[in-house]
């Protein structure tokens, strides 16, 4: 059969080349030899025969068509047969690259040879080599639809990025629009992977792609947003004096006379690059607020752009009245892609100027009435940023709008409407009352909502207290039994308002309760299924302690209890949903009631008694199961090597969930053995997932953009601090445990320096080079090869060290270093020490304070407990009445008794200089100097010379001053 | 070539559009409206100033309608059946199914219950429609063999459409009424850029900055929900097509969202017909409208059904559309006389009332009692909410529509004088462009384009194909003056591509135009090259040393034997490039040649090039003829200084 075909063809191919030699072979002859070439069980003389024969039909004398579909044949033969690759791009590149061919048989030539390198790193100096030329007079050859091809190809030949951007930058220029959109796009392309210095080369681009927003053609229009939205952060970017505000503010303005284009795709574009801008003035990003021109910006005038012929007129400034009403225009704008750009990108602008964050707010409510679920979520999770970084002021006005998407019909939006709530700071009774109303009237519609609701109205409780006090008081005729005796129980309405009720006691501003003491002992009935919507605040074991405790005394401190958010390793999921599944404390609330009703008071005593000795975890119903601590811990190690896959593939939320149901796991584990271990595991689990956090970040390397502000420094900030207590709240670590740990920290300090603005880079820098010199001594210790990562730092390291002003200009470098790193599975032994401090104080409440004469030194007697702290470490203890008035007493260690594993002692500490006021408030705690970490110096007072690290709560004592009778 | 703009109607005025546009031969009738103020002869545009004779159809090529209401729409039969124009008619499908209903709405009001003599039948009127061709958006219609017309989406009511027309080279946009912002059922306009010589828009509210939509929208729902939620009744008075479709979908979506379930009821009759054209036109209502399409149709509202007198009095809460909008009479009137005394109830009223109208009598103040005619008093205890939703555009869309579209020109009609004019003045102002805003009767004349047709030369043609760009670098002009607000910013490098300038355009003797690249412009002329170059005939004063030693051989001043020529020529070098730091001059045999310069010795006594004024004694001296081009002027200055002051380095 093959024989036949190969006759055949060639037979053809035969005659053609003979008779008439300018015309090439018949198309039937082609797709006979084509059929050949993508069977694989062609052999392998046929496969040279036809390819001699194919060769011959190269020669320029031919027909431009038959020599195309030549080509074409080719390429699939050379991906069919690799082992000829190299003899057919000798060939292609002698015959078909002759200057005197058409260009398109020329660029048809150039596409295959290129194809054909790709694969093949040893053709690619042979392409570089005759590329570039090649390249360069082919785009200047009358060809349009050529000119189109290469320039969308440019990133396939190695051109210089230098000549690369001229060209691109000239045909920008061009009369055929695709070509300029191709430019445009090439030039984006270039932006960000390359380092452009040239500020006449940047501004070049930047005006040019001005000019281009006018251009007739959508697409063209479409590409110029982007080019001026990337080259112009290059620009600002690139300045460093005042003139830097100005022209930021020229780029915002310049894109807001975008957001009414006809275009769609431009508009969603202009918001996508709004939301992008680092800097704005507060009186241009309000004008974009408002459809009327403001007085501030009134007769205010931007540069706008002006070409070589048309240099004289005031037509090409832009006046800053040409923003005005942009968002209000983005966000009724019929295309929901626009609305949800909208919303999006209002997110960064309101946080950089929170001054007109209540203006983008009152616009932001109306959206949530819009039709779409996609534009009513982006826009809450808009306002749950805003609610982060503290600019949500909602007001009274909002609240229907706002209460309306706790009862809408998605699921999502509910959720995220009750995230919002749960971060917001309420500021009048009014909108508290308003807000339990609206979630009351949503659980009575959504009864699958229930655990999240109850969370909360537990949490706003809290952080509200005064408010639900006064609002239990109202509706205290609910929660009481009916004359029956019967409870209402079953109600869900009366279980929520249990939950704001016992919630209120744990607020800041209740010190003493007024919620009725019966009202917690109605609870306790409930415990069961309070506790499964509080998981992620407490555990069954501290919600029964706290009610029963709450039933008998009216004085309740919430720093009694160990509330899981208030130990430092163990926060609040930030505004997730609680997981109830799973890792469930298998202890069944019907024993728990027993034991209440046999002897509840005699218990209950003892245990809140021992709360106050010994801080760690209440009481333990739990078998104490060492090995199935270690068990779960290992399962989890041996997952973090597909986590970390995970990651990097952008599957944030699930590892942020998996994470989560694993850190509840390990919270269920209350073990005294094996407790420190948990402890770092937990705080393990929180690097892990900040981790994941960083790499959303990374993986759409435009949010990364952000500079400075923003959610990265904020992560990388938290990581650090973590990290640094990781380092040094524990002691016995093996030398791998200490790498990995030294390794991450290494990452987190190339993450500072590839995002973070220069002026932390000095910090960071020293960091870095003080970590590698600690590696690189481990690794010489335990004669272990570094890792990838590890080598790879080094070797810029020593790039940087050799350029002349370190690290502020190499941001790119170091981001392409995060790209070496990967997360190694950790090898745990288990053996820590948890390095920890209690501070007690007899006899001292607020109710009951010391006294003290002002302007005199007061002394504090404070019982102290040190764990596992060897007598190198230098203690201090911090005492802060408020930021400016803060002192430290250093403790000897070698003054007090005891071993390194556990001392305790009385030490009255002197405090100075008490306040000239009646009473006031110490903050005392007690750090850690971290010893090779850099000096630090805590201005203006005599204190520790390194960072601390601290070990323990902060305790606040209560003073009041002496009054002469 | 002119364009000639006629304004019948909506000169300085809302009310009866009508415009006549004449393109290079063309003209154009866009909308044939009528007048809601007047029934006298006001009422109709003034047809007599299109053609004095009344043969309209060779006075118009075809007539346009932007949309269905009556006054862009009404004075149509009248003029086709009465005045009899029988040429073509063109608008876009739903103006055409809508029309009709319309027209005839407005005809039984006038002749059944006003009792008018009827302007048209309802004959005329379906006789009328039958003349008319359906456009849809985006078609390209060619009227005739230079007229071709093209309608644009314009939101404002279901098929309203701007209309492009362009006749050879000129081209202008009529808009008609337009909404730049979205409602909940309708678009926003939609248009392309394009090359406009002028365009007509209106500008009802010229002057009007509207605050966003949806804080109309939230007033009215928070009014509805709450009247709803105490258990009350809400009445909302609407006309049957646009409103009431929009407000529908709000409150259906709204209902949707809240699990609300107190029913909505529509009023039979017109509305009922209405939704059914709706739910047809579905390409032609707003992209949400369209999105969900596919899944439901938004005018099969979930939550409405039909209503039933005996419903009126029934107990419950409930939301009623009925009509006429402005409580003027029929159905909507009767649900009011009952709802109307209860606190709990709840009417909302358009943005616009009649005088006269009940609806107007509740907008002007809160009347306690309505005299509805002798012997009824409505006792009106119930709430009362304003409606300001408008399908108009507002100021800052018509700014925005013009700098899009950026023609050269603008006329703006259906609006008010000193709206207008304040309009016009930010137009012209602000964007630079050309604006008027004539009265009716009013002729606005414009210049139109008129492109040339013109031969190019096939060097000059492949010259344009290859690119030719360069890059100008300004900074060396100034410093950089990027970032500062006070200058006009310009980036130091900038990219040109100048082959079209690099053209020559000639006219050939047959008068056609020719376009040539600039090497062939001599041959094309058969003319030699001409070049400008400068002469000077320089004094050279040699040293006495130099003279003594010439004397002897100096027999005539006119006869310099060739030796001596090229000896003095060769002094001159040897002087020269001593002096000289830039360059080397070089000798060539009869002359010294540096670039374009050139210096030989001059034999003339009156060489033109002589100065004649020089105080050296002119005996001493010896001439050199020095020539050179523009390009190396400077350098040919420093030269003859050189050679000017050898002179005194000899002494």
């Amino acid at each position: 059969m093959e024989e036949e075909v190969r006759a055949n063809c060639e037979h053809i191919l035969s005659q053609t080349s003979t008779c008439v030699s300018d015309s090439g072979p018949c198309r039937q002859a082609l797709s006979l030899a084509r059929s050949l070439i993508i069977n694989p069980s062609t052999s392998e003389t046929t496969i040279s025969s036809i390819f001699e024969t194919l060769a011959r039909f190269l020669q320029p004398n031919h027909n431009p068509l038959s020599i195309h579909h030549t080509l074409s044949l080719l390429s699939d033969l050379a991906v069919q047969r690799p082992l000829l690759s190299h003899q057919i791009f000798n060939t292609v590149r002698s015959l078909a690259l002759c200057k005197d061919n058409p260009t398109r048989t020329v660029t048809d030539a150039l596409s295959v040879l290129v194809s054909i390198a790709e694969p093949d790193q040893t053709l690619i100096p042979s392409i570089n080599e005759l590329s570039e030329g090649l390249y360069v007079s082919l785009c200047f050859r009358p060809c349009a639809s050529v000119r189109h091809w290469l320039l969308l190809n440019a990133k396939r030949f190695c051109i210089p990025p230098h000549l690369l951007l001229t060209l691109l930058l000239g045909f920008t220029k061009d009369p055929y629009p695709y070509v300029r959109r191709v430019a445009l796009d090439g030039l984006v392309g270039l932006c960000n992977s390359i380092v452009v210095e040239d500020r006449a080369l940047i501004e070049g681009c930047y005006w040019r792609a001005v000019e281009l927003l006018t251009d007739m053609e959508d697409y063209v229009r479409f590409a110029a947003v982007r080019a001026v939205s990337e080259w112009g952060r290059l620009l600002v970017a690139s300045i460093q004096d005042k003139s830097k505000r100005d022209l930021s503010d020229t780029l915002f303005v310049q894109l807001c006379s975008m957001v009414r284009d006809m275009s769609v795709g431009v508009r969603v574009e202009a918001f996508d690059a709004l939301g992008k801008i680092g800097m704005v003035s507060e009186d241009i990003l309000s004008q974009a607020l408002s459809k009327k021109v403001l007085a501030s910006t009134k007769g205010k005038i931007y540069p706008g752009h002006c070409s070589i012929k048309q240099c004289s007129t005031k037509q090409f400034e832009i006046p800053a009245s040409s923003a005005a009403g942009a968002f209000v225009h983005g966000l009724e704008d019929e295309f929901y892609e626009v609305r949800r750009s909208a919303c999006y990108s209002l997110r960064m602008l309101a946080i950089l100027c929170p001054e007109v964050a209540g203006e983008a707010l009152n616009l932001l409510m109306d959206m949530l009435n819009d039709d779409s679920i996609v534009v009513r979520l982006t826009a809450l999770e808009t306002m749950h940023h805003m609610a982060i970084f503290d600019c949500l002021k909602v007001q009274e006005t909002h609240m229907l709008m706002f209460l309306g998407t706790l009862v809408d019909s998605s699921a999502f939006v509910r959720s995220v409407a009750r995230r919002i709530l749960r971060s917001t700071k309420l500021y009048n009774l009014a909108i508290f009352k308003l807000s339990v109303d609206g979630l009351l009237e949503s659980l009575e519609m959504y009864q699958q909502d229930e655990g999240d609701i109850f969370s909360v109205l537990f949490n706003i409780g809290r952080s509200h207290g005064n408010f639900a006090v006064s609002i239990i008081k109202e509706v205290s005729g609910e929660i009481e039994p009916s004359c029956e005796g019967k409870l209402g129980s079953d109600s869900a309405r009366v279980v929520a308002l249990l939950v704001l009720a016992i919630s209120a006691p744990l607020s800041h501003e209740q010190r003493i309760c007024s919620i009725p003491p019966r009202i917690f002992s109605y609870a306790v009935t409930l415990l069961g299924r309070i506790s499964c919507a509080l998981s992620d605040v407490m555990n069954q074991n501290t919600l029964l302690a706290y009610l029963s405790h709450c039933s008998r005394s009216t004085v309740i401190s919430a720093a009694e209890f160990n509330f899981k958010e208030e130990e430092p390793f163990l926060p609040v999921t930030e505004g997730g949903i609680p997981n109830n599944s799973g890792f469930e404390i298998i202890s069944p609330a019907g024993m728990q009631l027993q034991k209440i009703s046999d002897g509840a008071s005699g218990i209950h005593s003892q245990r809140t008694w021992r709360l106050k000795k010994v801080p760690t975890p209440l009481v333990d119903y739990q078998l104490e199961d060492h090995e199935e601590v270690s068990k779960f811990v290992k399962l989890i190690l041996s997952k973090i090597k597909d986590i970390w896959h995970l990651m990097q593939n952008g599957y944030t939320a699930e590892v942020l969930k998996m994470l989560r149901s694993w850190k509840e796991g390990l919270i269920t584990f209350t073990t005294d053995s094996s407790a420190d271990a948990l402890v770092f595991m937990l705080q393990y689990l929180r690097v892990v997932k900040l981790l994941a956090k960083v790499w959303v970040h990374l993986i759409s390397r435009r949010k990364l953009q952000s500079y400075g502000m923003g959610e990265l420094g904020l992560v990388s900030g938290k990581l650090d601090r973590i990290l640094r207590e990781m380092r040094y709240r524990f002691i016995g670590f093996s030398k791998e445990e200490e790498l990995h740990i030294l390794e991450l920290t290494l990452l987190n300090c190339i993450l500072r320096l590839s995002s973070i603005k220069a002026c932390w880079d000095r910090t960071s820098l020293k960091k870095l080079y003080s970590t590698v010199s600690r590696i690189e001594f481990l690794h010489e210790e335990g004669s272990s090869e570094p890792s990838n990562f590890v080598i790879e730092v080094k070797k810029s390291l020593f790039e940087i060290g050799a350029s002349t002003d370190g690290a502020s200009d190499s941001p790119i470098l170091f981001r392409k270093l995060i790209e070496f790193f990967s997360l190694q599975k950790f090898v745990f032994c288990g053996n820590l020490k948890h390095v920890k401090a209690e501070l007690d104080v007899h006899d001292n409440d607020y109710e009951n304070p010391f006294p003290f004469i002002s302007g005199l030194p007061v002394g504090i007697p404070l019982e102290i407990s040190l764990y596992n702290i060897s007598s190198e470490s230098r203690l201090w203890l911090r005492m802060t009445v408020y930021e400016e008035l803060t002192e430290f007493v250093f403790l000897d260690l070698d003054q007090f008794g005891g071993c390194d594993k556990i001392r305790k002692f009385t030490f009255v500490a002197p405090f100075y200089k008490s306040p000239k006021a009646n009473s006031f408030t110490l903050k005392v705690c007690m750090g850690m100097e971290c010893l090779s970490e850099d000096v630090h110096s805590f201005k203006g007072c005599a204190g520790p010379k390194h960072e601390l690290t601290y070990l323990c709560k902060e305790k606040e004592l209560y003073f009041s001053a002496v009054i002469k009778k | 070539m002119v364009i000639e703009c006629l304004v019948l109607g909506a000169g300085q005025e809302v009310g009866k559009s009508c415009v006549v546009v004449s393109i290079n031969g063309k003209r154009i009738m866009f909308d044939c409206g009528m007048h809601m103020g007047y029934l006298d002869h006001r009422r109709y545009p003034d047809f007599s100033l299109i053609s004095k004779s009344g043969d309209f159809d060779n006075a118009l090529t075809c007539i346009v309608i932007t949309h269905f209401h009556l006054d862009h729409i009404g004075a149509l039969p009248y003029f086709t059946e009465v005045c009899g124009y029988r040429g073509p008619i063109y608008m876009t499908y739903p103006t055409k199914a809508l029309a009709p209903l319309m027209l005839e709405d407005y005809r039984k009001v006038m002749v059944d219950r006003r009792g008018e003599q009827e302007q048209f039948s309802y004959e005329n009127i379906v006789d009328c429609m039958k003349k008319v061709t359906a456009v849809d958006l985006k078609q390209t219609v060619q009227v005739d063999k230079d007229l071709q017309i093209r309608a644009y989406y314009a939101g404002h009511v279901l098929g309203a459409a701007m209309f492009y027309a362009k006749v050879g080279d000129a081209a202008i946009v009529y808009t008609g009424d337009y909404n730049m912002t979205p409602d909940r059922h309708l678009g926003a306009a939609q248009i392309d850029r394009l090359h406009l010589d002028l365009l007509i828009t209106e500008s009802t509210y010229a002057t009007t900055v509207r605050d966003s939509k949806y804080a109309r929208e939230r007033e009215f729902l928070k009014a509805v929900h709450k009247c709803v939620g105490g258990g009350g009744k809400v009445l909302i008075p609407t006309f049957a097509l646009g409103r009431a479709q929009e407000l529908c979908i709000l409150l259906d979506d709204y209902w949707e969202r809240m699990n609300l379930k107190v029913p909505i009821y529509f009023s039979a009759g017109l509305t009922i017909q209405a939704n059914m054209y709706y739910k047809m036109l579905i390409s032609w209502t707003s992209q949400k409208v369209k999105d969900t399409y596919a899944t439901r149709n938004a005018f099969d509202f979930k939550n409405v059904c039909s209503f039933d007198r005996s419903l009126i009095n029934a107990p419950g809460p409930c939301v009623l559309f009925a009509t006429p909008g402005m409580i003027s009479g029929g159905f909507s009137l009767e649900v009011f006389k009952q709802w109307a005394p209860s606190e709990m109830n709840l009417v909302t009223l358009p943005g616009y009332c009649v005088a006269g109208t009940i609806g107007h009598k509740l907008m002007s103040g809160k009347p306690t009692k309505i005299d509805l005619d002798e012997g009824t008093q409505i006792d009106v205890r119930c709430q009362i909410h304003q409606l300001s939703f408008s399908p108009h555009t507002d100021a800052k869309g018509i700014m925005d529509l013009v700098k899009f579209l950026s023609p050269k020109n603008v006329i703006l009609v259906h609006g008010e004088k000193p709206k207008m004019a304040s309009l016009k003045g930010r137009i012209q102002s602000e964007l630079g462009i050309q604006c008027y805003d004539p009265a009716n009767k009013d002729i606005v004349c414009i210049s139109s384009t008129h492109y040339v047709k013109a031969d190019a030369s096939a060097k000059f043609i492949q010259s344009s194909l290859n690119p030719n760009f360069r890059f100008l670098n300004r900074s060396l002009e100034g410093s950089s003056v990027l970032g500062h607000v006070d200058t006009t910013a310009m980036s130091p490098l900038q990219v040109c591509d100048d082959r079209v300038a690099e053209g020559i355009l000639i006219m050939e003797k047959n008068h056609k135009a020719k376009v040539l690249h600039q090497d062939e412009l001599l041959d094309m002329l058969r003319e030699q090259k001409h070049e400008v170059k400068y002469a000077y005939c320089c004094p050279v004063q040699f040293g006495k040393f130099e003279r003594t030693e010439n004397t002897g051989l100096l027999s005539t001043r006119d006869v310099l034997p060739i030796s001596d020529k090229c000896s003095l020529l060769h002094l001159l070098f040897v002087k020269v490039s001593n002096e000289l730091t830039e360059g080397s001059i070089q000798e060539f045999g009869e002359h010294l040649q540096l670039q374009s310069f050139r210096a030989s010795v001059c034999l003339k006594d009156n060489c033109p090039y002589r100065s004649t004024d020089s105080s050296h004694n002119i005996s001493e001296a010896v001439y050199f003829c020095c020539t050179w081009s523009l390009a190396d002027e400077k350098l040919a200055w420093k030269v003859v200084a050189i050679m000017k002051s050898l002179d005194a380095n000899a002494m």
